[in-house]
């Protein structure tokens, strides 16, 4: 094998490499991602977060879009509608909240919490609505005051 | 005396009318989309899905955002919101209609919803049939539609134009609380 074949092959691994990165490992990889041991991006009480959106919602989708986020609020509702695992927490007014779509790994934890606890959850940051929406979420029944 | 009793069954009805409930929010609806193709199956869901119903003036508001569908694959969600919906210039999607002969008090109706449905920017005339149901005064609404790609001028590059059907179907529940503005 000569130098010249050595250093084709060598490129045709590569892009067959980065093509399995780029397209195959993604296609397999389930949407479903668990953030217990991813660190977030930003930390924020659910209060300021909705105060946020309703001032200026396109500075906000900039700061918090699609980024892993722990909010601190208290459980306004939890609920099981669609078959989905939800915690609802208080916004700043009566109309507002953030809805958080719970992970299915924290079902149990889920339902133990009560109205009014003071939680925190990381989630993936959706945008807005009426209401902030958070995918993905997990529970700490314990935030740090 | 007559005259007395006439004013005064006005005022009751009025103010019956004033304090009865008129509109109801779904904060969680659910609205599923699916596109059969021959070489996949495409299918995502979003369950937080915001939607305002008037029984009184019969009109119905939907709004969603693009970025919660949820695909079973990473790299359809990618393609979804970066190559087709483009999500960071469009972000939600839209509908606003009227519930023809809508009656507030039937148990269950089928109706058409004829609205406006804005979808990557584009709005088009939309006639959507929907089962409405009433529950001890709240109300879900339920049903399926079809919308074509090329009407909301979503481009597929030709590639992968055997992945996505040209047709897509939704599938839509809402369940409604009332709600009080």
């Amino acid at each position: 094998m000569n130098k010249k074949s050595t250093f084709f092959y060598a490129i045709a691994l590569l892009l067959i490499l980065v093509n399995i990165y780029t397209y195959v490992i993604p296609y397999f990889q389930k949407s479903d991602i668990n953030l217990e041991n991813v660190n977030f991006e930003a930390q924020i009480n659910s209060d300021d977060l909705i105060a946020s959106y309703l001032s200026n919602e396109n500075k906000t989708n900039t700061n918090f879009n699609g980024k892993i986020i722990e909010v601190t609020g208290n459980v306004k509702e939890v609920t099981f509608l669609n078959n989905r695992n939800t915690v609802i927490l208080y916004g700043e007014n009566k109309d507002s909240g953030i809805i958080c779509d719970v992970h299915p790994s924290q079902i149990e934890k889920l339902k133990l919490l009560t109205i009014h606890q003071k939680i925190a959850v990381k989630g993936i940051c959706k945008g807005f609505l009426k209401d902030v929406i958070l995918l993905n979420c997990i529970i700490d029944n314990q935030p740090n005051e | 005396m007559n005259k007395f009793l006439f004013f005064l069954i006005i005022c009751i009805i009025n103010i019956y009318d004033f304090t009865a409930q008129n509109q109801f929010i779904a904060r969680q609806g659910q609205i599923t989309f699916f596109s059969y193709a021959s070489v996949e199956n495409i299918e995502a869901q979003n369950n937080q899905v915001l939607s305002i119903l008037d029984v009184k003036t019969k009109k119905v508001a939907v709004s969603m955002l693009m970025r919660a569908f949820v695909f079973k694959k990473d790299l359809m969600y990618e393609h979804f919101n970066e190559s087709y919906i483009e999500s960071d210039i469009y972000p939600k999607a839209t509908f606003e209609g009227d519930i023809l002969n809508f009656d507030k008090n039937a148990t269950r109706q089928t109706k058409l919803i004829n609205g406006v449905l804005n979808i990557h920017g584009i709005s088009k005339e939309t006639k959507i049939k929907s089962t409405i149901e009433n529950n001890n005064g709240t109300y879900s609404i339920y049903g399926e539609c079809k919308v074509l790609v090329k009407d909301f001028d979503i481009k597929i590059p030709p590639i992968l134009s055997s992945n996505i059907a040209k047709s897509i179907t939704i599938k839509f529940k809402f369940q409604y609380q009332p709600y009080d503005e």
